[in-house]
């Protein structure tokens, strides 16, 4: 009933907290958007010196001498063949959720305050994927014969076989990665434009380039529209598939703690629970040190996240207790002893942990608004969260590893060199994020101007109500 | 058609826009003759523009299939040029050949929907076009054809609608 929307209301207080209510000129969006990325203290740059010496060291020195003297190094032993490189794969595609997950179900369910926050997360889908894939290949130990893994003509007729979850990984990683950085890449090219249309130097060269000749014609922005619903619609299923997929590598084994049908999806909401929680951290990372992001990232983004956490943590309650209750049941002795080795075992403390940053503290804190809305305590709670997650692959991986059909076989895994290599892949993930936040419009400006545009206040009664207009 | 002129009408908002088309289009420029370029999405009821037409859905379908092709090949292709039997699974067990299939039709669809956004807009394209910075800044331009006779009459006209500026759309390298 369009008769019924005034646009003439004036804004009251209530509403002008949110972004969507509280429009600037889009000159002066872009202006902010611009000065973020351009205006950089030198407290940037001495975190990022040191951060680039850690990865220096502790990733790429790291694997230097892994490569020279072999897995011996590493901790992995029988029966833990599977250590901390697993643990960090598995946890860094989780990372790498949430950025899709956040940024294509919010679009496809028109999830309003997902607008100003797309990028920061989406850009964490790819860098999560880049730790992901650089810890599969220190496992592989030979790294120089990663192309085993890649289907390639060659000269005796082998494949690989195409029947086992590990050739699956690198088809679903490869095609994550993919997907996912093609989905980051289109809706940027409208912000390289404008970026272009406002620098010099090198960075006009760059945002040119990038832009690819972006002006914003009908047909360009119907071409750019239709490819950004098409992918909001199939990299979801992408998204699940890539972390079930992770699940088999373990569910599709006859293990003890493994072998259960309900992996996947405990993955899934696994991934979902540390993807979410890190998008929280980042964005408040990024609203307290980048310049004029108080205005694009307000209160109520970080209230939205907060119950989000919550529906997940409850989710991955549910999930959990699912597959404990059913090992549990079933009888099998060697599953019994590792279910009592995972609660009294010398890391128990980590099972433990694992249960109350994940549920107790989410659930006693995130039904709290005024708890929600405060970045300090959402960014504590999210870094628990992910510490819980990161125990959870732990307890997953090298602990449920420890037990076995062979007793004679049983010993506790003690990582080696690995812990460095996990330093250093925290250390690359935050540096190449703060990097690309000097080059990277990390707000969709256009998105969130089309946000402001679809936004009024109409009246019902005596009652000033927010409305949102259909505009695609 | 040498005495054709190519004109940048630059509006505030879509409302001036949509009614600067209205009149353009009544003043007998052909919807061929008019592009309208914008800083952010501006659908084609909003302008009262014809529907555009976009190749992306048909080029993800395609790319969809070629990828099923490809998944097919390997799920049941490589094993029949070296069968081996694993884990006493048949030689091309159907469970496993779905999540091959799976991945690779839709990374298929999703490099040809990218690829597709491309092609259609000829991407990339680095030669001078119409265009002026103010347009990403929130301003929408009306570009368009006209005779240089009626030229002044559209430009008047366009004015009095609430154009910023009327100016000549002058290619310039973006």
């Amino acid at each position: 009933m369009p008769e019924m929307v005034d646009t003439t209301i004036k804004t009251p207080d209530e509403f002008s907290e949110h972004l969507m209510f509280d429009p600037l000129p889009r000159g002066k969006m872009n202006d902010m958007v611009m000065e973020s990325m351009q205006i950089t203290s030198w407290k940037f740059w001495v975190v990022a010196g040191f951060l680039g010496m850690v990865v220096l060291v502790c990733l790429f020195g790291a694997w230097g001498y892994l490569i020279n003297e072999g897995l011996g190094v590493a901790g992995v032993n029988r029966p833990a063949y599977w250590g901390i490189f697993l643990v960090n794969t598995v946890f860094w595609i989780g990372i790498s959720h949430a950025g899709t997950f956040v940024s294509a179900l919010l679009r496809v369910f028109k999830a309003e305050f997902r607008r100003p926050f797309t990028r920061a997360a989406e850009l964490m889908t790819t860098f999560g994927l880049v730790q992901a894939g650089l810890s599969i290949f220190m496992h592989m130990g030979r790294v120089w014969l990663f192309y085993f893994l890649a289907p390639y003509p060659n000269e005796r007729g082998l494949w690989p076989n195409f029947h086992s979850p590990l050739s699956w990984d690198f088809l679903a990683i490869t095609t994550y990665l993919l997907a996912s950085t093609m989905y980051l890449f289109l809706p940027l090219i409208p912000d390289h434009a404008m970026a272009r249309d406002r620098s010099k130097g090198w960075r006009k060269t760059l945002y040119r380039t990038l832009a690819l000749g972006f002006r914003g014609t009908e047909g360009e922005w119907t071409h750019l529209r239709t490819a950004m619903n098409i992918f909001a619609f199939a990299i979801l299923p992408v998204m699940f598939s890539v972390h079930t997929i992770v699940s088999w590598d373990f569910a599709a084994a006859m293990r003890p703690g493994w072998s259960s049908t309900i992996f996947g999806p405990y993955f899934v909401i696994g991934a979902l629970q540390s993807g979410i929680a890190a998008v929280g951290m980042v964005l408040v990372v990024v609203r307290a040190t980048m310049k004029n992001m108080k205005y694009f990232i307000r209160l109520e983004v970080f209230d939205s996240l907060g119950k989000l956490m919550l529906i997940i943590s409850m989710s991955w309650a549910y999930f959990f207790f699912n597959d404990y209750l059913v090992q549990w049941y079933n009888g099998d002795k060697f599953t019994d002893i590792l279910l009592h080795f995972h609660e009294s075992g010398p890391l128990g403390w980590m099972w433990f942990m694992m249960l109350i940053f994940n549920i107790v503290i989410p659930w006693a804190l995130l039904w709290n608004k005024k708890i929600r809305r405060n970045p300090a305590i959402l960014f504590t709670i999210g870094l628990l969260i992910n510490v819980a997650m990161y125990f959870e692959r732990y307890v997953i991986v090298p602990i449920s590893l420890t037990i076995n059909r062979m007793p004679f076989t049983w010993r506790l895994y003690k990582p080696g060199i690995e812990v460095w290599l996990s330093l250093g892949t925290f250390a690359f993930f935050v540096l190449l994020y703060m990097l690309a936040s000097r080059i990277v419009p990390l707000v969709p400006v256009w998105e969130v101007q089309e946000g402001q545009m679809a936004h009024s206040l109409r009246k019902v009664g005596k009652a000033t109500v927010p409305a949102v207009s259909e505009l695609e | 058609m040498e005495n054709m002129k190519t004109l940048l009408a630059l509006f505030e908002d879509i409302d001036p826009a949509a009614d600067a088309v209205e009149k353009l289009q009544e003043m007998g420029i052909t919807n061929d003759q008019i592009n309208v370029v914008s800083g952010i999405p501006v659908t084609e009821p909003m302008l009262g523009r014809p529907h555009q037409w976009t190749n992306v859905p048909r080029l993800a379908l395609g790319g969809a299939f070629a990828g099923l092709l490809i998944g097919v090949a390997l799920a049941v292709g490589t094993p029949l040029l070296y069968p081996i039997h694993v884990g006493g699974q048949p030689l091309i067990p159907v469970p496993p050949s779905i999540v091959v299939i799976f991945e690779m039709t839709m990374l298929g669809m999703l490099v040809s929907t990218f690829l597709g956004v491309f092609l259609d807009s000829q991407f990339p394209s680095y030669k001078p076009k119409e265009y002026i910075p103010e347009i990403s800044d929130g301003k929408i331009a009306v570009l368009f054809s006209c005779s240089q006779e009626k030229e002044k009459s559209i430009v008047s006209a366009l004015r009095i609608l609430g154009a910023k500026s009327v100016e000549p759309g002058e290619a310039q390298q973006l």
